[in-house]
C-alpha cells in the first residue's frame, strides 16, 4: 500500500469510526432519526470544525474536499509538471527519476530548420508535427466554430416556431460521446459509406437527366425565371435593395459563373473563386447601403444573362463515372483534414451556439425598437446593435473553443489515428503516445511537450483577449 | 385555399407581420432544415444500419430498410439462400444456387431440388424480406457466436458506477464549496474563489503525464476510482450553484441558527433542498461528462478489461473486429440510447442550465 493510499485508509476510519463515537457521545438520536444520524456523520468534519473553531472554521471545511482534489488533481500536477520535464528514465515512482535538467527540452529544440520538422531529432519531429498541425486545425476550426455558432443563434433567436425543437437538435450532438461519433462518422464517411453511395446517386440521376434532349433549354428557361424573379424581388423595394434577397441573388450568381467558366475564355483557372467574389461584393454592396448597390445588382443581372445563354447545362451536368473517395485514408488530399474540421464543428457548435444564444437574449428589446423607428436596416442593425453587444459572449467563446480545439484529442485519434501518414496528428495524441501508448514511455519528454502546449496556448489566449478588448472597445 | 397558404406559411408576432412568410423566414427555416438534416442523418443512418443483417452491412447495403435475404430448408440438400429467377419472358421463379456462381450459374426450384438447370448470373436477383437483425444486440451482450471478449454487462456496470458515483460526489463536495463560498464571509475567500478560476483555465490535458504520476501514488491507478476522484470537483459546477444560493435568502440561515442548527444541518436541511433546481442542472451535466469521458479513463484503465467502461470496451471491440460493423453499429447505438433519453427528457434543464452558466 502506498503512503498516500494509507493516509486515505486512515482519514476514512477516522471519519467513520471517530465520528460516529464523537456523534454519539454528544447527541441523543432515537430509532426514527438513524438517517438524520447518518447525515452528521458525513459532515463530521464540518461538525467538528465549528465545535473546535465556531462558525469562522466552517467555511474552510466545507471548502476543504473540494480544495484537496484541486490541489493535489489539479496544481499539484501543474507543478509536478515541469518536475517531471526534467526528469528522464521510465520510472514510475518520483523519486527514482534520474534528473537530467533540459535534455528534454533540447531533444525538442534540436532541429536545423524550424519551420520544416522533418529536419528535427526524433522526438522534435513528432512534437513540432503535431503543433504545426494543431496550429492549423486551431487557425481554421476556431473561425469556422464561431461563425456557424453565430450565424446558428441568430437564426434561432429569430421569430420562429418550435425554436425550442431547433436549439436542442442543434444541441444534441454535444450530448454524444467521442467514440459514439467517431463510429458513426467512419460508417457515414467510409468508401462505401451512405456518403459516397448518395454522392454517386445523386451524380447518376443528375446525368441522366442531362442525357434527355431539350434539357438545355429548359434548364436554361428555368433559370432565367428564378433570376427574374429574384432580381425583381431584391430591386423591388423603394428605400435600397433587400439583403436577404441579395443573398439569393448572389447564391444564382456564384453557381452561373462556376457553371460558365469565364475566365477560360482568357485561358485562367479560378472562375469559382471569382463567382464567390461577385457574389461576397454585391451583398457586402447591399448590406452596407452603398449607392451604387442598385446599379450593382442590375449590372449583375445584365452579365448573369449572358452566363446564362453561354452555358450548356447538358454538358454542366453531364458528370463522369463517380470513383469513390476514401474521405478518412486517402493522403494528399486535404478530405481527412476536411472531415475532421466537420465533425468536430459537427459535435461541438451547438454548446457555443447555446452561450451565444443566451448572449443574444441578454441584448435590451428597445434598442430594436428603436432601431426600427429609425427604419434602420436589418443588416445595420446587426452591425451596429447586436455585434457590439454580443461581443463579450463572442470573447468568451471564442476563449472556450480555442482552449478546446488545441486539446483536440478523441475523435482525431478514433477517426484517423493521426493519419494518413501524419497528416491529422494533433499534440496531444503526440503526449498521450510519448507517455502512454509506448513500450518505452518517456514521461519527461510528454511533460515538456505538455508544458511547450501550455505556454502555446497561454500565449494564443492572451493574444485573443488582447485583440478582442480593442475590438470590444470601438 | 389561401387561408390555407396563410395558415401554413403564417409566422409568430404582431398581427400586421403575421400573415407575411418573408425571405428572411424562409432562409432561416432552410438554414435550420439543412442543419438539422446533417446532424440528424448521419444519427439516424448508424441506427438503421444496425437492425440490418450482417451480410446487408457488410456489402454496404444503401437501403433505408433492414431488407434480408430469405433462406429456406431444402428437402435434402439443407439450408440455402433463396433467389428469384427473372426469366427472359418475365416469369419469376424461386430457386436456390446449385453450384458455385459463374456466368452460367447452376440453380433449381426450391420446391423441385433435383431439376437442376442453367441460367446467367444477372438474371438472379436475392429472394428478400424485411428482418430487424435483432442478433447484432443480442449477440456481443450475451456472448453468442463467438463475441466472448466484449464484456458487456461488465462495461455498462463500470460505466453506471463510475457515471453515479461520480456524479455523488460532484454534487455533495461542490454544493459544499458553493455554500462556503456563497453564505459566509471569512479571510481567503476571494483567494479560494481565484483558485477556482484558475483551475478553470487549466487545459486538463496538460496535466495528463503529472496527473498519471499522482494518481499512480494514490493508488487508485488502474481502478475505477482513479477516474472518479480526479474530476469530481468542478469549478463548472462550484459556479453554478453559487449563483444560484446567493438568491436563497440569508434570514432562513439566521432563523436556522436561531433554533440552534448545527452550520451541517442548515446545510443539509435548507441550502440542498432550496437549490435543488441548480444541483439538477450540475448532476445532468455531471452524468454527461462522466458517461463521455474518454481520454483519462483510457489512461487510467486500458490495461485492465475488467475496468473498461462502455466507451472503451466500444473502442476495444472496433479494433479487434475490424470487418464486423454490424457488431460496432449495434454497441453505438446501444451506448447512444442513455444519453439520448437523458436528453429527450431534460433537454430544457440542459439547454437553460448550459446557457445560464456559460460554462463546460
Amino acid at each position: 500500500m502506498t503512503p498516500a493510499g494509507f493516509t486515505v485508509a486512515f482519514a476514512a476510519l477516522f471519519w467513520g469510526l471517530g465520528g460516529a463515537i464523537w456523534l454519539l457521545m454528544r447527541r441523543r438520536y432515537t430509532h426514527r432519526q438513524i438517517p438524520q444520524f447518518f447525515m452528521d456523520l458525513l459532515g463530521f468534519p464540518v461538525e467538528l470544525a465549528q465545535s473546535l473553531f465556531g462558525r469562522a472554521g466552517v467555511p474552510y471545511a466545507l471548502l476543504l474536499p473540494n480544495m484537496l482534489i484541486f490541489g493535489f488533481f489539479t496544481f499539484l500536477p501543474m507543478i509536478l509538471n515541469f518536475y517531471v520535464s526534467f526528469t528522464g528514465g521510465a520510472s514510475i515512482s518520483l523519486f527514482d527519476r534520474p534528473w537530467v535538467g533540459w535534455e528534454k527540452y533540447a531533444d525538442i529544440f534540436n532541429c536545423e530548420n524550424f519551420l520544416s520538422p522533418k529536419s528535427c531529432s526524433n522526438p522534435g519531429y513528432n512534437f513540432w508535427t503535431g503543433m504545426f498541425n494543431t496550429l492549423w486545425f486551431v487557425l481554421i476550426q476556431v473561425p469556422i466554430l464561431c461563425v456557424a455558432a453565430l450565424i446558428t443563434a441568430l437564426v434561432v433567436n429569430q421569430n420562429i416556431k418550435g425554436r425550442g425543437f431547433w436549439r436542442a437538435m442543434f444541441f444534441y450532438p454535444v450530448m454524444l460521446s467521442p467514440v459514439v461519433i467517431a463510429n458513426i462518422w467512419n460508417w457515414v464517411l467510409h468508401r462505401k459509406g451512405a456518403l459516397n453511395a448518395s454522392i454517386g446517386e445523386a451524380r447518376d440521376a443528375m446525368t441522366g437527366l442531362a442525357g434527355l434532349s431539350g434539357f438545355d433549354m429548359v434548364a436554361t428557361v428555368i433559370f432565367a425565371v428564378i433570376l427574374l424573379i429574384v432580381s425583381e424581388r431584391s430591386l423591388r423595394s423603394n428605400d435600397g435593395p433587400s439583403a436577404s434577397w441579395t443573398a439569393v441573388f448572389g447564391a444564382l450568381i456564384a453557381m452561373l459563373v462556376y457553371w460558365s467558366q469565364p475566365l477560360s475564355l482568357l485561358g485562367l483557372p479560378g472562375s469559382g473563386w471569382l463567382g464567390l467574389v461577385m457574389a461576397a461584393g454585391l451583398y457586402w454592396a447591399v448590406s452596407t447601403e452603398q449607392s451604387f448597390a442598385r446599379m450593382a445588382i442590375i449590372g449583375a443581372g445584365i452579365l448573369a444573362v449572358i452566363m446564362l445563354l453561354m452555358i450548356q447545362f447538358d454538358a454542366v451536368f453531364s458528370f463522369g463515372r463517380y470513383r469513390p473517395i476514401n474521405w478518412l485514408v486517402t493522403p494528399k488530399t486535404g478530405w481527412p483534414f476536411f472531415w475532421l474540421v466537420f465533425v468536430f464543428c459537427w459535435s461541438h457548435m451547438g454548446f457555443y451556439m447555446l452561450i451565444l444564444l443566451a448572449g443574444l437574449q441578454a441584448i435590451p428589446r428597445d434598442l430594436y425598437e428603436a432601431a426600427k423607428m429609425d427604419a434602420t436596416k436589418p443588416f445595420r442593425a446587426f452591425y451596429r446593435i447586436t455585434l457590439p453587444l454580443v461581443m463579450p459572449t463572442l470573447t468568451v467563446v471564442l476563449v472556450l473553443s480555442l482552449i478546446r480545439s488545441f486539446q483536440i484529442f478523441d475523435e482525431v485519434y478514433l477517426l484517423t489515428g493521426g493519419g494518413p501518414g501524419r497528416e491529422t496528428f494533433m499534440v496531444v495524441q503526440n503526449i498521450y503516445e510519448v507517455a502512454f501508448s509506448n513500450d518505452h514511455p518517456d514521461y519527461g519528454q510528454a511533460a515538456a511537450g505538455s508544458i511547450l502546449m501550455a505556454i502555446v496556448i497561454a500565449v494564443f489566449t492572451f493574444f485573443q483577449l488582447w485583440l478582442t478588448r480593442r475590438q470590444s472597445d470601438l | 385555399m389561401s387561408r390555407l397558404a396563410t395558415f401554413l406559411t403564417r409566422t409568430a408576432g404582431t398581427k400586421d407581420k403575421a400573415d407575411s412568410f418573408t425571405i428572411q423566414d424562409f432562409l432561416a427555416y432552410a438554414y435550420l432544415f439543412v442543419g438539422v438534416l446533417v446532424i440528424l442523418v448521419p444519427v439516424l443512418w448508424t441506427f438503421f444500419s444496425s437492425i440490418k443483417s450482417d451480410t446487408a452491412v457488410e456489402s454496404f447495403d444503401t437501403r433505408l430498410m433492414p431488407m434480408d435475404q430469405i433462406s429456406q430448408m431444402v428437402d435434402g440438400v439443407g439450408e440455402k439462400d433463396v433467389w428469384v429467377y427473372t426469366a427472359e419472358d418475365g416469369r419469376t421463379q424461386l430457386v436456390f444456387k446449385a453450384g458455385p456462381t459463374r456466368k452460367l450459374t447452376d440453380v433449381a426450384p426450391v420446391d423441385d431440388p433435383e431439376a437442376v438447370f442453367q441460367v446467367p448470373r444477372k438474371s438472379l436477383t436475392p429472394h428478400e424480406d424485411i428482418r430487424v437483425a435483432v442478433e447484432n444486440y443480442l449477440d456481443p451482450i450475451l456472448k453468442r457466436n463467438g463475441q466472448d471478449n466484449f464484456h458487456f454487462f461488465t462495461y455498462l456496470y463500470n460505466s453506471v458506477f463510475v457515471t453515479v458515483i461520480a456524479t455523488l460526489i460532484t454534487l455533495l463536495i461542490n454544493a459544499m464549496a458553493a455554500f462556503a463560498l456563497s453564505k459566509y464571509r471569512f479571510r481567503g475567500r476571494l483567494t479560494f474563489t481565484i483558485l477556482i478560476v484558475a483551475t478553470l483555465l487549466i487545459p486538463s490535458s496538460i496535466i495528463l503525464v503529472s496527473l498519471f504520476f499522482v494518481v499512480w501514488s494514490f493508488g487508485i491507478f488502474g481502478s475505477l476510482w482513479g477516474v472518479i476522484i480526479p474530476a469530481a470537483a468542478t469549478p463548472t459546477g462550484v459556479f453554478l450553484l453559487r449563483q444560484y444560493m446567493l438568491t436563497i435568502p440569508d434570514e432562513l440561515l439566521e432563523a436556522a441558527r436561531m433554533d440552534a442548527a448545527s452550520e451541517w444541518r442548515i446545510f443539509w436541511r435548507i441550502i440542498i433542498p432550496l437549490s435543488l433546481p441548480a444541483l439538477s442542472v450540475l448532476a445532468i451535466l455531471s452524468v454527461i461528462w462522466r458517461w463521455n469521458d474518454f481520454l483519462w479513463p483510457l489512461i487510467v484503465l486500458i490495461s485492465d478489461p475488467a475496468a473498461h467502461t462502455l466507451q472503451l470496451g466500444l473502442t476495444q471491440f472496433a479494433g479487434e473486429f475490424d470487418t464486423n460493423f454490424h457488431y460496432i453499429l449495434a454497441m453505438t447505438v446501444v451506448t447512444l440510447i442513455p444519453i439520448t433519453l437523458v436528453f429527450v427528457w431534460l433537454q430544457r434543464f440542459i439547454t437553460t442550465g448550459i446557457a445560464t452558466t456559460g460554462l463546460k
